[in-house]
């Protein structure tokens, strides 16, 4: 548990970094500060590790004042991971990573043991241990900038930009990981960026600052996008916020349909039968292990002559499917507005269909999500256990 | 006479003085990289400093050598001192702006980073931003090298042996032979401890070895695709 308590930052130029900061960042969780850039938002996380020292208030870092701390002895027990990584060019990545256990005189053995076993845990080959830095892509050596952070199993880890410098898709992965990772290690992490959505996507709790170093709001990301506290929150997190936040809530809450569902050896006249009796004007044709197969409109079913099998007309494409057991109703949205019969197909974990869904049936179990989350005034389904439920089932 | 049989019967001699050019090229070098270290550390250290310190060590380097050894020879006699000092004096104002600008090469980031995990003040500089500044601090170790080998011999003059004497020697008997041979011996001795700081260079510093070896992993190949809702 880290608590800022009325913590300010002023320069000796009267310039003031952090004005008043009142936090507490609840063991084991993902703290991300967010904010534009001289918000305040780096100088905060600094100050927990003592490269900046406040001008006023404290810092306790489980119940002790960080102040007190000797700062080498502070800093091997807290991660840091920074944008431009940091590492050391002249070390190798397993030395790079066994830095901290051999600051503390772990031996050079067990240091390196050490460094191997990370590696594996942030997915790094184990071929790049004795590779240089400069050898690695950006991706990779961030990776090393994490790892090298873990090394010491520190409770607390503090990354300043630590996905900023690499390309979109790598950040993406990067993020997933650090989700993953985070769902194993279970550490105080305090992340700082600029980027909302990394913000949203990877924080139990987000707090955005506002210019001029002053907190403007701290929530679950779900009851920032739901309640932004202000006007400037609501500008800053986004115009989509409403969308976005269905990422919260698990696409098993939704009613799908099975009755316009038709395996393609069924006949023309009992396929007719089937959509007109479901009301649907789009059939889903699947085929013999139960995987979609692509979308017949009624009129197609209707203008067929009695002859012709359903195998042989021409489908439209269903599109990308989505799983009800681990993905959000974001995704079932998404698959609904990217399908050109406005419809989804809801499969299970080896690609069979378990149902479609549309427009109507997801206005619903968003209303119905919306409501429950107003009720409880908490996380609904929240993030970790849409994972829960999809391994339960 | 023929340039072989000038080289051996003054094979001793050519030996002698090689070996004491050698020494006075290379006392005034190490001891210069030891005086330049610490004085480059604390010009980076207290930054305000360096400016100054930056001043004098081009006005001393603009001293005629000569000038230096006739100021010395009251204290020191016509000793390799009187030689020795002002060589190292020369090799400083080569050496203590490549350990400032060595240090400084090491990226903040990095520096950052080191103080993060827990390195004190001494420990980061011990083993992180000097190991980062060895391929800078080499080179100007050899410039200072390969200078003081070549200046050594202007201490020919007051006596002070070294290759040098072969140039006043072949000058004064008008042979010269014997200078272009000194000559040669000269470059061939800078040569060679030139190579052996290379070498050194080398064995130092494992990460420079490596600019383009292996292939890089394809970053996509290690992503898992993870993907969440």
């Amino acid at each position: 548990m880290i608590t800022f308590d009325n913590v300010s930052k002023r320069y000796p130029d009267g310039t003031v970094a952090v004005d008043g900061l009142s936090l507490d960042v609840p063991a084991g969780k993902t703290m991300v500060l967010v904010g534009p850039s001289g918000c305040g938002k780096t100088t905060s996380l600094r100050m927990i590790n003592r490269l900046v020292d406040p001008t006023s208030g404290r810092i306790l870092l489980d119940g002790r004042d960080v102040q007190q701390s000797e700062p080498s002895a502070l800093r091997r027990g807290i991660g840091y991971v920074i944008q431009q990584t940091g590492l050391f060019p002249h070390r190798t990545i397993e030395d790079n990573i066994a830095t901290v256990p051999l600051l503390n005189h772990w031996g050079r053995a067990k240091a390196r043991s050490r460094a191997r076993e990370l590696m594996e845990l942030v997915g790094l080959e184990a071929g790049l241990a004795r590779r240089y830095p400069h050898q690695l892509s950006g991706g990779q050596q961030q990776r090393v900038g994490v790892a090298r952070a873990l090394a010491a199993d520190p409770p607390v880890l503090l990354m300043d930009e630590p996905f900023s410098a690499v390309d979109p898709i790598v950040r993406a992965t990067l993020q997933d990981e650090l989700f993953r990772l985070q769902g194993e290690l279970h550490k105080t992490v305090v992340l700082v960026t600029h980027d909302v959505e990394e913000a949203i996507k990877v924080g139990d709790l987000v707090a955005v600052f506002r210019p001029g170093g002053r907190l403007a709001q701290v929530d679950s990301p779900q009851q920032m996008l739901g309640r932004p506290a202000d006007d400037y929150v609501e500008g800053f997190i986004g115009f989509d916020r409403g969308i976005r936040r269905l990422s919260f809530f698990a696409a098993a809450g939704l009613d799908l349909d099975f009755d316009a569902v038709a395996p393609e050896d069924t006949t023309i006249a009992e396929a007719l039968r089937a959509a007109t009796k479901a009301g649907e004007p789009w059939l889903l044709l699947t085929d013999g292990d139960g995987r979609p197969r692509g979308w017949a409109s009624i009129e197609q079913l209707k203008s067929a002559s009695g002859q012709q099998r359903l195998a042989d007309l021409p489908l439209t494409s269903y599109g990308h499917t989505f799983r009800p057991g681990s993905d959000s109703l974001r995704a079932a949205l998404d698959a609904t507005v990217l399908s050109r019969s406005g419809r989804a197909v809801a499969v299970d974990e080896d690609g069979r269909v378990v149902g479609v869904t549309s427009y109507e049936r997801l206005r619903a179990a968003i209303q119905a999500a919306e409501e429950t989350s107003e009720q409880s005034g908490e996380r609904w389904p929240g993030r970790g256990e849409v994972a829960d439920q999809a391994a339960a089932s | 006479m023929s340039t072989w049989t000038w080289l051996s019967t003054n094979a001793a001699m050519i030996r002698q003085l090689t070996l004491e050019n050698a020494i006075l090229g290379l006392v005034p070098a190490l001891v210069g990289l030891a005086i330049s270290v610490p004085v480059g550390i604390l010009c980076v250290r207290f930054s305000w400093s360096w400016p100054p310190v930056l001043s004098v060590t081009s006005a001393v380097y603009a001293i005629p050598s000569l000038a230096i050894f006739v100021v010395l020879i009251p204290y020191t006699g016509l000793s390799n001192l009187t030689v020795i000092i002002p060589l190292t004096l020369f090799s400083l104002c080569v050496l203590v702006p490549n350990v400032v600008d060595g240090l400084r090469s090491v990226p903040e980031s990095v520096r950052q980073a080191a103080t993060a995990m827990g390195f004190g003040t001494m420990r980061r500089l011990v083993r992180v931003e000097l190991p980062q500044a060895i391929p800078v601090i080499i080179a100007g170790l050899r410039v200072a090298t390969v200078s003081s080998i070549s200046l050594a011999s202007v201490g020919q003059l007051i006596g002070v042996s070294s290759l040098g004497y072969f140039f006043i020697d072949g000058l004064q008997r008008d042979f010269p032979l014997e200078i272009y041979v000194a000559i040669v011996l000269v470059i061939l001795l800078a040569l060679v401890c030139d190579l052996i700081l290379i070498l050194i260079r080398w064995l130092l510093t494992p990460w420079q070895r490596s600019q383009r070896a292996g292939p890089r992993v394809d970053e996509l190949e290690l992503a898992t695709a993870g993907q969440r809702g």
